[in-house]
Formats: C-alpha cells, sequence, structure tokens
C-alpha cells in the first residue's frame, strides 16, 4: 500500500512542480501559433463581412431593434455581419480577452466608461475623420475620445441625473424643483414629513452604486483628480462625505440601496428623488403598478453648493468603436451609419429612449417633441462630464475603493476625514499600478 | 369530630422514600435534561434548515411572483398573487432550451471523461511503483493549487490555436483540466483500500492487469467512481467563467445562458431568472436524491485504509 501523506520536501517540489506546470501552460500559450481566431490586425480591411459585438443583443429590449438596423444594412450592402454578445457584467472582461487574443474583429459596442481601457490596448482604430462626417454634437464627441484621438462614433449619448416624483413634491407642498443643497436638504426634510415609509431621497448606499457618490463630491468642489494627482480626501470631499453621512443619520436618504431598491422605491411612491440613467424612466415605470408614474417623472438639476455654481452629472452612453484590421471599413461605415443616419437614430430612439448624438437626430420632432429626453439634455447632459478615472483601466477598483469608504462612513465606522484619506490612498496606489 | 392520628415513618422507611424521591428527582432532571437537548438539537435544526432552504424558498417565492411583486418594498414574505407565467415561458425559449442540451452534453462527457482518466491514473498512482509517481501525483494536485481564471487567458490562446473555440471540446477539455485531480485523489484513496491480497489472488488465477482492474477493481470502487463522476458532473454543470469565454452562444451552457438571457444592463428579469435556476437546478437535485449514498461511501471510502 501507498502512503499518501506529503512531506515538506514533498510539499516544495509540489509548489515548484505546479509553478513550472503554469509557466510551461503560460509559454505554451504565448507560443501558441496564430490561428483563425488571431487574425484581426492582419485580417483583409476591405472584407465587407464583419463582427458586431454588443451586449445589448443579449437584451430583450434592445435586440429586435439592433438586429433590424443589422438586417437593413446587410440587405442594402449585400453583406453578413455576425452578432456578437456577452453579458454585461462580463462585457468588459470578455472583450479585452478577445481583443488581446486577437478574437474580437469589426465593430464593438463600448460603455463610455470602458473607452479608454479598451484604447490603450492599440487594437482599435482612430476615427477622427470619420466623425466629422457624422453632425455628432460636442458633448457625443467627446465621449468617444481618448488622449485626443476619436476612438469611439458616439451612439447614444445621455447622462446619470436626478429624477424627481413631481406628485410626491406637490403632496409635500414643494412648488419647484430645489436648486440648491441647502433647499434640497430643507425639501428632503419635508418630504419625510409626509411619513408612510417615504425614503425622501433613494440615494446609492450600497458599495455597487456608490460610485454616485462622486457628482455630490464635485458639487462640493473636489475635482477627483488634477494634474495626474487623486484630489479626494481634500475638504470638499470630506465636506460632501459629511453631508451625505448627515442626511443618512436624519434618515433623508435610507441604507442598503442600489439602483434597483431606489428604482422600486420610486415605483411604489415610496421616493420623491433617485439618480438614473436617462433610460432609468422607461425602466421604473414598466415596474410600476402607478401607470401615472411615468407623466409624474421629471429630471431635475442636479442642487449646487451656491447659487450660479455648475449642476454637476455624470456622462453616460455608448460609442461604436471599430477594430483594426478584418472588415475595418465596413465596419467603419456601418458605426457612421448607425449613430448617425437621422432615420435609423430616430427610430432607434422610438423603440428605446436613448438620445441620438447627433444635432439632427435631436432636432427630429420624433425626439424633440418628447418632453422628458429634451429636458433631459438641457437640464443634466449639457452640463455632464466623464468620470477623470475612465482613463484607467483599474476604474471599476477605484470607484469600489472610494465606495467602500463612504459605507465606512455612512454605517459608523470611520469618520469622513480618515475615509477620504484612505480612500485617496488607495485610489492613488491603485493609478500608479 | 374527627381525629386524624399520623404514624411516624421508621428510618428504613424514611431512607426508603428519600431514595425514591431522589430517584424521581434523577429522573426528571435527566428527562429535563434529555427535553432540553432536544429542544436545543430542534432548534439547531431548524435554524440550519432554515440557513439552507430559505433560499430555495425564496427563490421559489420569486418564481411564482410577477414583476411588479418582486419589486415590492419593503418585500412580502409570502407572495398574494401566484402565476406560473415564469414556468410556460421557459418552455418556450428556444434559446435556453439549447443552453440546457448543451449542459447536459458538456456535464455528461466531462464526467466520464474524468472518471475514465482518473480510474486509470489513480490505479497506476495506488498499485504501481515507477519513476517520477509521487512528482506526478504532486503535479496532479499542485494543478488544484491555482485559480481557475489564471489558465483562462492560456487556454483560451491554446483554444484560438488549435481552432477549437467556441466547440464542446473546448468546454469539456477545459472542465475536465479541474475535475480530474480531484478524481484522481478521491479514487487513488478507494483503490489504497483495496487488499493488493485480492490483486495477487486475481494474478495467480490468471488474471492479466487489465482483467484485474476492469473486473475486480472497478467494480468494488463503483461508489468512488459515481461519487466522482457526481463532482465532475456538477462542475462542469455549474461552470460560468470558461462557458462564457470558450463558447459563443451556439455552444454555452445554462449559467452563462441564464446571466446573458436575464441579467442586462439597466435591469434583471428576477421572477423569470427564479424560475429558470428552479428548472435547471431539477436535474442535479434528481441526481443527488438517487447517488447521494454513493457519493457519501465514494468520498469516505478512502478515509479509512484496511
Amino acid at each position: 500500500m501507498t502512503t499518501s501523506g506529503i512531506s515538506r520536501r514533498g510539499a516544495l517540489r509540489m509548489f515548484g512542480i505546479g509553478a513550472l506546470g503554469v509557466a510551461g501552460a503560460g509559454a505554451l500559450g504565448a507560443c501558441a501559433p496564430s490561428g483563425a481566431g488571431t487574425s484581426s490586425n492582419g485580417g483583409d480591411t476591405k472584407s465587407k463581412n464583419f463582427d458586431f459585438t454588443s451586449w445589448s443583443l443579449n437584451e430583450e429590449a434592445a435586440k429586435p431593434s439592433i438586429e433590424k438596423i443589422i438586417a437593413a444594412w446587410e440587405k442594402d450592402k449585400g453583406s453578413k455581419v455576425r452578432a456578437v454578445s456577452y453579458p454585461y457584467n462580463e462585457y468588459l472582461s470578455q472583450l479585452t480577452l478577445k481583443l488581446g487574443g486577437g478574437g474580437t474583429t469589426g465593430a464593438v459596442h463600448l460603455d463610455i466608461a470602458w473607452l479608454a481601457a479598451v484604447a490603450q490596448m492599440g487594437k482599435l482604430a482612430d476615427l477622427s475623420s470619420v466623425a466629422l462626417k457624422g453632425g455628432y454634437t460636442n458633448v457625443a464627441l467627446d465621449s468617444g475620445m481618448y488622449d485626443g484621438k476619436q476612438y469611439g462614433l458616439p451612439w447614444n449619448t445621455g447622462s446619470i441625473g436626478v429624477i424627481a416624483n413631481s406628485k410626491l413634491l406637490e403632496k409635500a407642498g414643494i412648488k419647484k424643483h430645489p436648486t440648491t443643497i441647502e433647499e434640497f436638504e430643507d425639501s428632503l426634510r419635508e418630504l419625510k414629513g409626509l411619513g408612510g415609509g417615504v425614503v425622501p431621497y433613494a440615494a446609492a448606499t450600497k458599495v455597487a452604486q456608490l460610485k454616485d457618490i462622486f457628482p455630490w463630491m464635485q458639487t462640493f468642489g473636489c475635482t477627483l483628480l488634477e494634474d495626474s494627482k487623486v484630489t479626494i480626501g481634500d475638504d470638499a470631499s470630506i465636506d460632501a462625505v459629511t453631508w451625505y453621512k448627515k442626511l443618512h443619520d436624519e434618515k433623508l436618504i435610507a441604507a442598503d440601496v442600489d439602483r434597483f431598491d431606489a428604482r422600486a422605491l420610486f415605483g411604489q411612491g415610496k421616493a420623491a428623488f433617485y439618480d438614473d440613467a436617462i433610460i432609468g424612466k422607461g425602466v421604473t415605470a414598466a415596474q410600476s403598478k402607478d401607470k401615472t408614474l411615468a407623466d409624474a417623472m421629471q429630471p431635475m438639476k442636479r442642487p449646487v453648493l451656491r447659487s450660479g455654481d455648475t449642476p454637476q452629472a455624470l456622462l453616460w452612453g455608448g460609442v461604436i468603436a471599430i477594430v483594426k484590421g478584418k472588415g475595418q471599413d465596413a465596419a467603419t461605415e456601418f458605426a457612421l451609419h448607425t449613430t448617425s443616419d437621422r432615420a435609423t437614430t430616430t427610430e432607434y430612439f422610438a423603440s428605446r429612449a436613448l438620445p441620438p448624438s447627433t444635432t439632427a437626430g435631436l432636432a427630429d420632432p420624433k425626439v424633440a417633441q418628447d418632453t422628458f429626453t429634451t429636458e433631459w439634455t438641457e437640464k443634466i447632459t449639457d452640463t455632464a462630464t466623464g468620470s477623470p478615472f475612465w482613463q484607467f483601466a483599474q476604474n471599476a477598483q477605484i470607484e469600489e475603493a472610494v465606495a467602500k469608504q463612504v459605507q465606512a462612513v455612512l454605517v459608523g465606522k470611520s469618520k469622513p476625514k480618515d475615509a477620504m484619506k484612505k480612500a485617496a490612498e488607495e485610489v492613488t496606489d491603485l493609478i500608479r499600478r | 369530630m374527627t381525629t386524624t392520628t399520623t404514624t411516624p415513618l421508621s428510618g428504613t422507611d424514611r431512607l426508603r422514600t428519600s431514595a425514591t424521591s431522589a430517584r424521581r428527582t434523577k429522573r426528571r432532571r435527566i428527562r429535563k435534561d434529555l427535553l432540553r437537548s432536544r429542544i436545543a438539537a430542534w432548534t439547531a435544526i431548524l435554524v440550519i434548515g432554515a440557513f439552507g432552504m430559505l433560499p430555495v424558498y425564496w427563490l421559489l417565492a420569486t418564481a411564482l411572483s410577477g414583476p411588479e411583486q418582486t419589486f415590492q418594498f419593503p418585500p412580502k414574505l409570502v407572495p398574494t398573487d401566484i402565476t406560473f407565467s415564469n414556468f410556460t415561458a421557459l418552455a418556450e425559449n428556444d434559446q435556453l432550451i439549447k443552453y440546457l442540451v448543451n449542459s447536459l452534453i458538456v456535464a455528461s462527457i466531462t464526467a466520464v471523461l474524468s472518471v475514465v482518466v482518473a480510474t486509470y491514473m489513480g490505479y497506476s498512482f495506488s498499485k504501481f511503483r515507477y519513476r517520477g509517481r509521487r512528482s506526478l501525483m504532486h503535479l496532479v494536485l499542485a494543478s488544484q493549487m491555482f485559480p481557475q481564471a489564471l489558465l483562462l487567458v492560456t487556454l483560451y490562446a491554446v483554444f484560438s490555436s488549435f481552432g477549437l473555440l467556441n466547440t464542446y471540446t473546448a468546454l469539456v477539455l477545459s472542465f475536465t483540466t479541474f475535475t480530474m485531480p480531484l478524481c484522481v485523489w478521491m479514487l487513488k484513496g478507494i483503490f489504497d483500500t483495496i487488499p493488493d491480497a485480492l490483486l495477487e489472488a486475481a494474478s495467480i488465477d490468471g488474471a492479466s492487469r487489465w482483467r484485474t482492474l476492469h473486473s475486480i477493481v472497478a467494480p468494488l470502487a463503483a461508489p468512488g467512481m459515481i461519487a466522482a463522476g457526481l463532482f465532475a458532473f456538477v462542475r462542469g454543470w455549474n461552470d460560468f467563467i470558461f462557458a462564457v469565454t470558450l463558447a459563443d452562444k451556439e455552444k454555452q451552457t445554462l449559467p452563462p445562458g441564464l446571466v446573458s438571457t436575464y441579467i442586462g444592463e439597466f435591469q434583471t428579469a428576477w421572477p423569470e431568472l427564479m424560475a429558470a435556476s428552479l428548472v435547471v437546478s431539477a436535474p442535479v437535485v434528481v441526481a443527488f436524491m438517487f447517488l447521494q449514498r454513493y457519493l457519501v461511501g465514494g468520498m469516505t471510502a478512502g478515509s479509512v485504509k484496511s
């Protein structure tokens, strides 16, 4: 019979062999000949056929309208577009892996928050000259830029802002949207007075969504990042977190709320304000029993610290980028058509309520007559900016690091000053990696 | 008027009475202790049971609710408007059925392949002595010590270069990579418990080594092989990251399929997702119910040596 006990020498040998095994496997991967899947940079750029990768092709609400765009393109050009999709939460990691391995070609749908990380891989084509033909708005064009180059053609440009429930405001006797932090706090207290379990502001308090704190930090004057130096930890960021904690302690915001909870609360008429993207209106109204809720939803300028300050909002949207190599030319043409053709973009708006990114598209009666969209654009998107952390591949970790510290403050485990100091240190470390 | 006279107890009677009462007190105390320990045991069972079963109950309750009830705040423990539409919708979703078939194919082949290879490897490690045996055993074990995601990039590149991406082969091979080490060690432990004398007897009776393994050892190790197969099946059935990376929509299995179908950028279709999760977990639950005695037997078989 064999004894299977492992001696110290055996364990060391095992680790050695394991390390060798992993190194060997790595070497095998590195030495693997480039097969069919790794030909993106050497493929035929003139090919009429290409891939279109988008997470939306998985989603019930978006899939039919995108498939319609693809089908119309294929019919018109006599080409074949292969639809590729990954779940949204896995999209960036899957795309990065496959782009790195040459398995992704053609047109690629990207969240604007991911553009910088993907562009840094050096696989995307510069679309600066093509973008001039699209008639895009300046805000939209900016959302597709990285390091001075246009890597993405803006498909939908919106923002994440505050949505108000006019019915609840009216019930609380609030005649107009609050414009300053002070007015906002007063409104929240009046709303709390309504009772009935109303959470005046369903602000994000769970780590997963606490990145919503950034626009509030900016409202208090923190720039987040300046000349590659993290400014979280300055007085403004501490003031913002102290204020957030005050709202939490006064029960003007609730504990353990993420975007899904906020929509649920708002949908049941138990929250008067919450943060969401423009598309949130459709999602929240659809899951509410109150069929008049959609009419009561109003975009609101984020309150400012001092009257005259610029309201803060986070830019939000999607772009189509092009991978250099196989099918590049046709994919570029497709991206330009999809993002700027007036009929295509307005039809897409009609089915998904996602505002177009071109001046002509926004001016189209179908879009312009939608009060919510036009008000949203004027009140929120016009002053929205991208996060300075999007340029880093570690953006998700950066957001999480700050979110964890803010949550520590909310639950009383840390003081705002200490928490922001720690957050700054962690973010600085992440940026340096 | 009546007078009651009490006869004083004798010393023996007093002793007997006090002994009886002491016995009674002791018995009462024992009964009380027994009751207390029973209550404690049942409370523990209930708490642990609730801990294990409440998520399943919540899964069922959500699967039987409409979207409006799902998002009710605060949530209701018992759904009021019960609907089966989330289950009927499953049957109409061809893509989900395709994912289910893919899962069955991939998990079954993974289980069979893992058991077949692990049987030969485990037998070899257990019953033969040759140069490099221990190193090989350690190498097999060492492969379990690295996070699976670490090998994902390498496997992706290798499968891509061999044109195996988006095939069942890629999924089966990658799943087997992670199921085999444990299967090998599990089966080696079981083979260790089979006395060498039995093999010698078979040899004296003229059985070849192959015959000995297939006709004598394998039947004796059957519970362990079933346990190893079940482990490999569940591992293949549940994998997400390899399935989403190495296979396209045509070959994808249920875990990434469910995420793709029900979890979106803006919302998650919780009731449908819960209904689908309940249905797809059924094959594993049924397999466990039928094979659990083998699983328990197989897992512990190698723990004691004869």
